[in-house]
């Protein structure tokens, strides 16, 4: 039962955080078709500008600076660079982001060094929120879950309710529409990219002190939040929250069990058989929990192609 | 009663809340030239869509010699012997015109995963294609790109690609559009040749095209047929001249 | 077609002839030239020839990799298999592993179809270390080549002889396979895939087919490492490698077939010279590649092709001038860009914290290029930033008078001049 608690509640909360970093690249893929492979980086950027700043400035500073630096870095990228490449296509638009990720990387290597650095959360927040069940739970997860929900909420509300986001979401439709009636669409675009990039710094800036902050965590996220958008279909926030839950709390889950196929098997009588044929069926799945994701993803495609909420075009 | 090649029965098309089609009913004859006319927005390429596969109908039944068709996808379509061409040209730009002809010959000869012989080699492919480019009338842009080609070439290469799997039903979604007077009556006298022994089914705009080219022609108008008669019964026809200009007009 | 075959049977010459003498490094920077151009071919077959980008080639490499490895332990063990045709092994766990990735990652197109790939080689990636049978866990196999037909494969230079003729080989069957009625089909593919389908094709089929083909040559080039190293582990699955092929192919131009070999050859060789001087060789291959995607869409390749193709327009007094010129600034900001970086490398280093410490917080001199410099005067920020700006000056002084000419080249040129 325990178990069951505590993993529901770090599921929850992983898939909230796989949320803010994915909802602005499903955002900004959905408006300009352009899937931003360097989108994780700014993830990575936020978490290592917050570590820059915190050292110095206190952690509070750094959270508030990482996702403003990031935002202008992400603007610029988008003004001077993407918007360059938007001629050749969208595959030459993918592939300037990935050169872009793997500038990020090598950067963040030169500056910080190719091991992880000791980003953490101020002693002020180092406490348990509740006791489940003899466990503390720590606060800080419970205040990255906060996070992600204020953002949301700011979104949701942005996106619905003032003029701003309408005319973001006219100029997701239809974009020469929304220039034709006096929007100026490039400006549009920028600003949205530079804001998906402010969200994604903001959740490193947050994830960084909780999780290890190395040149090597923009890939990690990087692919489960690429995972998380096949998932749940491209250009779809639902589905981005949808997919996204469902593979914290799958990853979540999948940690602490401890048991194999062959275990499985072996409730049916068929333990023996299983375990001599070894390879797959004899591995825990607590081992393998970072190949879920990927499976998942298969799974979902061989079931429904278009993404559990379907695509946009 | 004259057999129907094509028969469409009770076709309606929505997508999500808007409905396209409500209770399209259609039946070609073989060996017709069959124009679908309508204003726009009424559903035309819609239509087209449908019969040649693009996606499914939300109901009814589209039958090609007896065989039901709805929802197949477009190659098995095709292969059952049903070609279309596209009102925005869409061919292979970075390809030669004699390359993307030859491309749809290869299918027809049924060599689609030829993988061990150079395609330079395949004679009688190579001759059809030659052909099928005098034909079109394409011969002297037999190796240029397809995307260097001007408006009315591509349009023509349009038809020649529609033609090149030798089907025996032929959709022409707007062949003529934006062409000038000559490259119409050029492009008519064309389609006539190529269809000579074929059915051909139609959507058009020009009604002189119509007038000198369909035996028969179906009216399309908010997303059902209002009427399917000769060209000169149907500009006679009231209610269609209603649907197009208005009470006025009628009276 | 002699002028093709001419600089072709020169290269082919050289890489036949000389080899045994050269040095033991250079042997094996040669060895792996092969394999990465190999390589980049196989992915190009998919990403350039029918447009469907993959970020995930690794995953077929490895395979190879691994199927080579599991056989040469079998003959090691006794079976009977000559040696040099290991790396069929590498091609039919490629082309297995192909169909069944090909599958599912086919099913959709563009963007989705980059993030499917990603995700299979990730999932081969996070799955190996904990497979030991298969992949041999963290560790990974390792395998000792057999002697087989009087020869030893003991020294590099024959292992070099094994890779070229299965190099030269799977090149020849790619460039045939361009030529077949499917090579066509795969360039329609990439053009408009709708109208393909509505000419009577079965597109996700032969779409399976491609990427299936290109991941079995990707497996032969997985297999000839796996001869060459005698090892293999799970880093093969690591999205450093997709990412490398990423690179080789498009700086070489992925529009043209020998394009990707550019690359390769370009970023081989730069990584064997370079990687020993600077940490920083992965940020400058970065900063390559972003800058040949800005500037030079179709890749170097696709540069030299251009050139060749309008070689009888070209005015070459003309345009010798501006192009001497944007060498010589593109020089100049090459040289700002390394001082900067290499600058950025030292100061930024463990031991320049370390230096700090000891200096008592303050900013002691240090040592870049065999020189001293201070990081307090002004004279290692200002050399870079006038080279920097003197090499961007020259640069955009010749960018006119290049542009201009290449309009008129392009506008005198013969329609039907285009080469299919």
């Amino acid at each position: 039962m325990e178990f069951f608690l505590i993993s529901t509640l770090n599921g929850v909360i992983y898939g909230l955080l796989l949320f803010m970093v994915s909802a602005g690249l499903t955002l900004i893929f959905g408006m300009m078709g352009v899937l931003n492979f360097a989108h994780a980086s700014f993830y990575m950027l936020g978490a290592y500008v917050a570590y820059a700043v915190s050292s110095s400035a206190g952690f509070w500073t750094g959270l508030i600076v990482a996702p403003i630096f990031v935002g202008i870095v992400g603007t610029l990228v988008e003004r001077f660079l993407l918007r360059r490449v938007h001629v050749f296509g969208h595959a030459h638009e993918l592939l300037l982001t990935f050169g872009l990720a793997l500038i990020a990387e090598e950067t963040v290597k030169l500056v910080f060094g190719d091991f992880p650095v000791n980003y953490q959360m101020p002693d002020a927040l180092k406490f348990a929120a509740f006791t489940v069940f003899g466990t503390d739970y720590p606060f800080y997860r419970v205040f990255m879950g906060i996070v992600a929900v204020i953002m949301f909420v700011v979104l949701w509300l942005l996106l619905s309710r003032t003029r701003v986001g309408i005319v973001v979401r006219a100029a997701e439709r239809l974009p020469q529409m929304a220039e034709a009636l006096g929007h100026n669409i490039p400006v549009v675009f920028t600003s949205v990219f530079g804001a998906g990039a402010a969200l994604a710094g903001l959740a490193g800036a947050v994830a960084g002190a909780f999780y290890p902050t190395n040149p090597n965590m923009a890939l990690e996220l990087g692919v489960i939040v690429f995972v998380v958008v096949v998932v749940g279909g491209l250009g779809s926030l639902q589905g981005s929250l949808l997919a996204s839950l469902l593979i914290g709390l799958f990853s979540s889950f999948a940690v602490g069990i401890d048991w194999s196929a062959a275990d499985f098997l072996a409730l049916v009588g068929l333990g023996e058989e299983a375990r001599s044929l070894g390879g797959l069926l004899t591995m825990q799945i607590s081992s393998i929990s970072a190949t879920i994701p990927f499976a998942l993803m298969l799974l979902v495609l061989l079931v429904r192609p278009a993404g559990l909420m379907g695509e946009r075009g | 009663m004259t057999e129907s090649l094509l028969e469409l029965e009770g076709i309606a098309k929505s997508f999500g809340t808007i409905s396209v089609l409500q209770d399209v009913n259609l039946a070609v004859r073989p060996g017709e030239r069959h124009a679908v006319i309508g204003p726009n927005g009424a559903g035309k390429s819609t239509l087209f869509n449908l019969i040649s596969g693009m996606f499914a109908p939300t109901s009814g039944t589209i039958r090609l010699q007896n065989r039901p068709i709805a929802g197949l996808p477009p190659h098995v379509i095709n292969r059952a012997g049903l070609a279309r061409s596209f009102q925005i040209t869409s061919n292979f730009r970075r390809l030669s015109v004699f390359e993307n002809l030859r491309l749809g010959v290869l299918a027809r000869h049924g060599i689609r995963f030829g993988l061990f012989r150079p395609v330079s080699r395949i004679r009688a492919v190579n001759e059809e294609t030659a052909e099928l480019l005098s034909v079109v009338g394409l011969e002297w842009r037999a190796h240029d790109m397809a995307g260097d080609l001007t408006y009315s070439e591509q349009r023509a290469l349009e038809i020649g690609l529609t033609l090149a799997t030798r089907a025996s039903v032929i959709l022409l979604d707007e062949p003529t559009a934006g062409m000038s007077r000559d490259e119409t009556d050029q492009t008519v006298e064309l389609i006539r040749n190529v269809t000579k022994g074929k059915t051909l089914l139609m959507i058009e705009h020009d009604m002189s095209v119509v007038f000198s080219l369909c035996d028969r022609v179906s009216v399309l108008v908010y997303g059902s047929v209002l009427a399917t008669d000769t060209p000169p019964a149907i500009s006679a026809n009231a209610g269609v001249q209603k649907a197009y200009l208005g009470d006025e007009a009628a009276t | 077609m002699a002028r093709v075959l001419l600089p072709l049977a020169l290269i082919g010459a050289f890489l036949l002839v000389v080899p045994p003498f050269l040095d033991l490094g250079w042997q094996n920077a040669l060895i792996n030239i092969l394999i990465a151009s190999l390589f980049a071919l196989a992915f190009n077959l998919l990403a350039g020839q029918a447009g469907l980008l993959s970020f995930g080639h690794a995953a077929y490499f490895g395979v190879g990799a691994f199927a080579v490895l599991h056989l040469m332990a079998s003959i090691e063990d006794g079976l009977a298999f000559p040696t040099p045709l290991l790396p069929l092994a590498g091609a039919v766990a490629g082309l297995l592993a192909g169909l069944v990735a090909g599958f599912f990652a086919t099913m959709r197109s563009g963007v989705y179809f980059a993030l499917v790939t990603l995700a299979i080689a990730e999932l081969f990636h996070s799955l190996a270390p904990h497979w030991q049978g298969v992949f041999g866990g963290e560790a990974g196999l390792s395998s000792m080549r057999m002697p087989w037909g009087g020869i030893v494969f003991g020294s590099l230079i024959e292992v070099y002889y094994l890779t070229l003729a299965w190099v030269v080989l799977s090149i020849l069957l790619l460039w045939g396979l361009t030529r077949t009625p499917f090579g066509r089909l795969a360039l329609a593919l990439r053009d408009n895939e709708q109208r393909v389908r509505f000419l009577g094709y079965n597109a996700h089929i032969s779409k399976v087919i491609i990427f299936a083909i290109s991941a079995m040559f990707s497996g032969v080039a997985g297999g000839l490492q796996a001869i060459s190293n005698e090892t293999a582990n799970y880093v093969l699955f690591a999205s450093a490698v997709s990412a490398q092929v990423v690179l080789y192919t498009f700086v070489g131009g992925a529009t043209i077939f020998f394009g990707p070999v550019v690359g390769a050859v370009i970023f081989t060789l730069f990584a064997y010279l370079v990687s020993d001087i600077t940490h920083s060789w992965l940020l400058y291959q970065g900063l390559i590649f972003v800058l040949v995607m800005l500037y030079a869409p179709n890749g170097l390749g696709g540069m030299i092709h251009q050139h060749l193709r309008h070689r009888e327009h070209l005015d070459w007094s003309r345009l010798a001038p501006p192009y001497a010129v944007t060498a010589l600034g593109g020089a100049l900001v090459t040289a700002a860009a390394v001082f900067l970086i290499e600058t950025l490398a030292v100061l930024f280093s463990r031991e320049y914290e370390v230096a700090r410490r000891d200096a008592g917080g303050g900013f002691p001199g240090y040592e870049v290029f065999g020189l001293d410099w201070s990081p307090l005067s002004p004279l290692p920020w200002l050399i870079p930033l006038t080279l920097f700006a003197a090499g961007l000056w020259l640069i955009l002084r010749a960018r006119q008078p290049i542009t201009l000419l290449w309009q008129q080249v392009v506008a005198g040129s013969v329609p039907g001049d285009s080469t299919p």
